[in-house]
């Protein structure tokens, strides 16, 4: 084969392959964008019209969507969920980041006696699927007398394994010298700790913010078997209720409570994407 | 004057140590003792040795649900993960906006909590007027109940799975695939590599690492899936798993142990079980992978 043929028949397996990865692009982003566009289309929908006869490709009522929103936020419980779900994760993210840095500031930065023990246990715990922990934890916030409160919900999930490995791999590579000239200004031990190491590890402070909130809004399982009043429901139960086979909601209804749950974490995604991805890559190429 | 020096050390580190033991080590070694005892909370624990295992391994919830969790996980991990590699090459291979904006498409269903997905995927799904059923319709499909019908379920399930799971993995690989150095490519061309042979010599050897990973931790957590099928069967804790239990799992079977029939012994002893094997298959994959790498 001469030079310019074989030049040419890469040219147009080129071509083709360029054409046809931008087809599947478009194919596969549709299919992983569109249940979620579909859902924001059921909301803003004029009423009335079966989605059977109109399958809902595009918004046509703004007015009615905002009705139907206003409509599940004043005569149904479910701004009271929102309430509880976001303290719930909140008040998760500030201990657990309180907590965790204190923790990690110790186990990356110095030594004591016990240190590679209670290290070795934590980083051992995290091989350990929550299967086997979720109902003795269960018995013991029963216990605790936590059962249908705050406490009892966020509590036992404050001392992350994975909170506190993400933030020691990140306090490792502080620079030692101002910790060390700090000590020699007198400064105390948590003093350093608040005005130095604290700033220093920002970055990795949001990253696991970020990830934390994403993972306690979707936490199903726990608020579940823990929250069973409907004074303490998560906005993951009253979703579960509004999509109850007994619920006799109507499509629309329920895709109003569906979209009010995934809004948070959306606004989250739009702000903090390329911190989430970051966040996710990392605890992955860690492994 | 040494103890004096190592108190606020261990100052710092108390918090989190309490609430490991309190939250992590107690519930284990509880837990533990419980799996040996029948217990209903209401009464004192009666130890009966190992009925609880035996009760859980010959009961037929559990053989349903260990038969689901198997086609399930055989299925969804690697079409998951092919899935997630296939999409990184996609995304790869664009650059600038249109990078970043196919990533963020692919990554969008990441962001949905799980429970939000089996949510809309119940209608998705539904007969008649479900989007699915729609769409095949106009290909004369007549309509089928997905999640009624047990030969379609637990594919429904595996449809969202991956729908979910996909651009999690996905992430993860990108980030690896930008680290592959350029030259390799670039050699393997010069020997005349096609693309598909690139992919196969290059890109995946040298993946391995992260392959192994996502596979790994795919694995531990489709053991362990709970709230999708739950909520696409629309169970409760006295009636789960769906129509003849075709979308029955074992998560799911060991909390309606645990809620429904309040034998908090048995359930303990389910999680057990399940540990047991996932431990089991996790040290059989670092195994695999220390044989299969040289020294």
């Amino acid at each position: 084969m001469s030079a310019a043929a074989a030049n040419r028949a890469i040219a147009v397996e080129l071509q083709t392959w360029r054409f046809l990865k931008w087809v599947v692009a478009i194919c596969v982003a549709i299919v992983a964008v569109f249940p979620i566009w579909w859902m924001v289309n059921v909301v803003f929908a004029d009423p009335g019209v079966p989605v059977s006869i109109n399958p809902r490709l595009y918004p046509t009522s703004l007015g009615s969507g905002l009705s139907k929103i206003q409509t599940i936020l004043t005569e149904t419980a479910y701004l009271r969920a929102y309430f509880v779900t976001i303290a719930y994760a909140l008040l998760t993210i500030m201990g657990m980041l309180l907590i965790g840095s204190m923790a990690a500031f110790e186990f990356a930065l110095f030594d004591f006696p016990g240190k590679r023990l209670l290290f070795g246990l934590v980083m051992l715990s995290l091989m350990v699927p929550t299967v086997v922990t979720i109902i003795p934890t269960y018995l013991l916030v029963a216990d605790l007398g936590w059962l249908n409160t705050m406490q009892g919900l966020l509590v036992p999930g404050l001392a992350s394994a994975f909170g506190l490995f993400l933030l020691v791999q990140f306090m490792r590579t502080l620079p030692r010298e101002m910790i060390e000239a700090a000590r020699l200004d007198g400064a105390s031990h948590f003093k350093i700790y608040w005005y130095i190491a604290l700033p220093l590890s920002r970055n990795a402070m949001v990253t696991l913010a970020i990830l934390t909130f994403m993972k306690t809004w979707g936490n199903f399982a726990w608020p579940l078997i823990v929250a069973p009043k409907p004074e303490i429901y998560t906005v993951g139960q009253v979703v579960g209720l509004f999509n109850a086979p007994f619920s006799h909601q109507t499509v629309d209804v329920v895709m109003t409570a569906n979209l009010l749950a995934v809004l948070p974490p959306l606004i989250f995604f739009l702000i903090f994407q390329r911190k989430i991805v970051e966040g996710i890559a990392m605890s992955g190429s860690k492994g | 004057m040494n103890a004096r020096r190592l108190l606020p050390h261990y100052a710092m580190v108390l918090p989190f140590a309490l609430l490991f033991a309190a939250f992590f080590l107690y519930p284990i070694i509880s837990g533990f003792y419980y799996s040996f005892h029948e217990w209903n909370a209401a009464t004192e624990p009666h130890f009966i040795g190992l009925a609880n295992y035996e009760a859980v391994l010959k009961s037929r919830d559990f053989s349903r649900a260990m038969t689901n969790l198997g086609l399930y996980i055989a299925i969804t991990v690697p079409l998951g993960i092919a899935v997630a590699l296939a999409l990184a090459l996609l995304v790869d291979s664009f650059t600038g906006f249109w990078a970043n904006f196919f990533r963020s498409a692919f990554f969008l269903p990441v962001v949905l909590p799980a429970f939000l997905a089996a949510t809309i995927w119940r209608w998705m799904y539904a007969p008649n007027f479900g989007l699915v059923n729609m769409i095949l319709g106009w290909f004369g499909v007549p309509s089928i109940n997905f999640l009624n019908d047990t030969s379609t379920m637990l594919y429904a399930l595996i449809a969202v799975d991956v729908w979910v799971s996909a651009g999690f993995n996905m992430v993860i690989l990108l980030a690896g695939l930008k680290n592959i150095p350029q030259d390799l490519y670039e050699a393997a061309r010069l020997d005349g590599a096609s693309r598909l042979q690139q992919v196969r010599y290059v890109t995946i050897p040298m993946l391995a690492p992260i392959l192994f990973f996502v596979f790994t931790y795919g694995f531990i957590s489709a053991l362990q899936v709970f709230d999708v099928p739950w909520l696409l069967t629309g169970s409760s804790f006295t009636a789960y798993g769906g129509r003849r239990s075709a979308l029955m799992f074992p998560v799911m079977d060991m909390m309606g142990r645990a809620f429904g029939a309040v034998r908090f012994g048995e359930a303990t002893a389910y999680g057990f079980i399940l540990t047991f094997v996932i431990i089991l298959f996790t040290a059989l994959m670092f195994g695999l992978r220390a044989w299969r790498t040289p020294k």
